[in-house]
């Protein structure tokens, strides 16, 4: 109770405007009194570097603007604050869930999770063999998530990102208090597409499955490697929104994205006889026959995996090195020529034979 | 005299394919021979030679040096430094302080032994070079002058800008740090100027070549303005007495000023102070407060 005073009080003083900072609307402890500070950092017991920042104005770009610190942070109690715990996303914040009238929670994701193949537990619910020797490989929510940021869209006149200022001024001839229509056309736009962007969902996966030793220890192919040398992993490193990235094609046309099971799964999008019907989704494919998935995506050059694959490989690179390698050596051989026309090997020989 | 000018031409013309030619077999070679499993092979391998986990950590450290993340919201493109399961996005790429001779051994997070307070010693050090708080002047030496310096490269700049901003972008992030120097013959120094920072890279070079002794001396030398107790906290963030930085003539603004010495930060400096700030950083003060004796105990040994 003492503290719920101090921290209350402590709030009280800091609102009043004794410095004159603003302070953002979910901040009403005033945390950002000392976490506005850019270099609140150091560095943990694992060499790994921990930022106490927060940077007000992003915290604003996203849903989670509403979402007072304390929601997530719940062990702080008392200011100045101990270390504070590990955030748990599943918790209820005081946030009420529109359709249901229930405060809200990340719970349902954490649930669809756990049946997924980046879940720690088997189906029967036991600890993974892999996931006692390495936890860590295993993502949790913040592997995967920064905190969000809408990515609003204006259809006003033709179809633009951003916000429409003049589609927003009708929403707000009703809603009118607060940042309400702001926010809601921001957060409905921002879900009728990705709220990030291909090459950023690439780059998520790549931080596991684009690391060697984690290929290794789950005995995978190097994954992101194939899929960039795709025709879709070019489009997407060129800034295509339209072709698929990983969770398009791993993710069954409908389901939660956070539902990827493995490709011996034969409810996953990806399993032998599924590949077709995921290519074939209303977005992407639709007309397509069988034949779409009659090519192996992820197809790397290891001998001993894909002997076939490596052979060609090794026979195709060396027939195009012999190709341009023979041209390259003929004209350079031609401009020699042209350089010095009449230069020979044979010739002094020549003209001493001549002589005698 | 025509012949020769066409010949000319045709011979640097020539020579210029033949230049073109061989820059061309190199351009060609890794676009025939990109795909080798070997180099993915080379790569485990290489990570998995035996190595030690604080060896296989410093090789983590220099391949992730640097990297960024970037965000692309349609409108706006947020590139920012990637920190490793942050969930708040930084906004921002920071300048480093290149400049700043303790750094390049201690590094930009130095502080660490008082548990409590460890990463607001490290905020400061984002805007306050090291020396401003662990060289205070001697007794009955003048007090030190102060001045903003160049993060990149260590000369006296204006105050900046970014202090009177209202952007939050710009809060603490000048491009600039606070040191201290003295005037000499009219023109003013830092106590840490291009000639020390030259001495203290000339030596970093040739450490090597001196025996062990004699790099214990050095270390000695180079630290031999340190003073074992720093400037505290509420030397600055005071409300009764004339802050330690002059705040006003570095260019803070009246409002910042206000809230530097204002209740709000002097009181939670207080706070710290009361429950936090461990013994080893209080001057003169008997530790019998049975508080004091707690925060001791909770920060361990030091």
């Amino acid at each position: 109770m003492k503290n719920i005073i101090l921290i209350l009080g402590f709030a009280l003083l800091s609102n009043l405007g004794v410095s004159g900072e603003k302070v953002f609307a979910s901040d009403e402890l005033n945390c950002v009194l000392c976490h506005k500070h850019r270099g609140l950092s150091r560095v943990d017991e694992n060499g790994e570097f921990r930022l106490f920042f927060i940077n007000e104005k992003m915290v604003k770009k996203g849903p989670h603007s509403k979402v007072k610190c304390i929601d997530c942070h719940r062990d702080i109690d008392e200011i100045p604050h101990k270390p504070a715990e590990k955030v748990d996303c599943t918790v209820e914040c005081h946030l009420e869930e529109p359709s249901s009238k229930q405060k809200f929670t990340h719970k349902p994701v954490s649930e669809v999770l756990s049946k997924s193949v980046h879940s720690k537990y088997d189906a029967e619910g036991n600890l993974k063999e892999l996931a006692v020797k390495y936890p860590d490989d295993y993502p949790d929510c913040k592997d995967c998530h920064e905190q969000p940021l809408y990515r609003p869209l204006s259809f006003f006149k033709g179809h633009a990102a951003g916000i429409s200022e003049r589609g927003l001024s009708r929403c707000k001839s009703c809603h009118t208090k607060g940042d309400f229509a702001e926010s809601f056309y921001a957060h409905v736009t921002s879900r009728l597409q990705k709220m990030r962007s291909p090459k950023e969902i690439v780059g998520i996966c790549a931080r596991c499955h684009g690391d060697p030793q984690f290929q290794k220890r789950h005995e995978l192919d190097a994954v992101v490697t194939s899929y960039m040398e795709t025709f879709h992993g070019k489009a997407v490193h060129f800034g295509s929104e339209a072709a698929p990235d990983c969770v398009d094609c791993h993710v069954v046309s409908g389901e939660s994205v956070h539902f990827i099971e493995g490709q011996d799964s034969p409810t996953s999008s990806v399993a032998k006889g599924n590949v077709a019907t995921t290519c074939r989704t209303s977005e992407c494919h639709a007309d397509a026959g069988e034949n779409i998935a009659g090519y192996q995506v992820h197809v790397t050059y290891d001998k001993d995996k894909y002997p076939l694959q490596h052979y060609m490989l090794k026979f195709f690179t060396a027939l195009m090195a012999a190709v341009l390698y023979f041209f390259v050596i003929i004209i350079f051989l031609e401009l020699l020529r042209r350089l010095f026309p009449n230069f020979s090997f044979t010739k002094s020989s020549g003209a001493d034979e001549q002589g005698h | 005299m025509l012949g020769a000018v066409r010949k000319t031409i045709y011979i640097l013309y020539t020579i210029a394919l033949m230049v073109f030619t061989v820059w061309y077999a190199n351009f060609i070679y890794p676009i025939i021979f990109a795909h080798s499993d070997s180099k993915h092979a080379e790569v485990v391998d290489a990570q998995e030679q035996g190595k030690t986990e604080e060896e296989q950590m410093f090789e983590k450290f220099l391949r992730e040096q640097g990297e960024t993340s970037t965000t692309d919201l349609g409108y706006m493109v947020v590139k920012e430094q990637y920190v490793k399961g942050h969930f708040h996005h930084v906004g921002m790429t920071i300048e480093p302080d290149t400049s700043n001779a303790c750094i390049k051994c201690h590094g930009a997070v130095p502080h660490d032994k008082a548990k409590t307070i460890r990463g607001f010693l490290n905020m400061h050090a984002f805007f306050l070079s090291c020396e401003l708080c662990h060289i205070p002047p001697k007794e009955g030496q003048p007090k030190w002058d102060f001045r903003w310096y160049d993060k990149a490269d260590g000369e006296v700049v204006s105050n900046p800008p970014g202090l009177v901003t209202t952007e939050i972008d710009k809060y603490g992030n000048y491009g600039a740090k606070i040191s201290l120097g003295v005037h000499q013959d009219g023109t003013f120094r830092f106590i840490n100027s291009k000639k020390e920072r030259d001495f203290v890279d000339e030596y970093l070079k040739k450490k090597d070549l001196l025996g062990e002794m004699e790099q214990s001396k050095m270390k000695k030398v180079i630290h031999r303005k340190v003073a074992e107790k720093p400037i505290l906290c509420e030397e600055c963030h005071t409300e009764d007495k004339e802050p330690y930085l002059p705040f006003a003539e570095l260019g803070y603004p009246p409002r910042r000023i206000s809230a530097l010495t204002s209740t709000e930060v002097v009181g939670m400096v207080k706070k710290y102070r009361k429950f936090y700030i461990p013994n080893f950083l209080m001057q003169d003060e008997k530790s019998d407060d049975s508080k004091m004796n707690k925060a001791k105990e909770e920060t361990g040994s030091l």
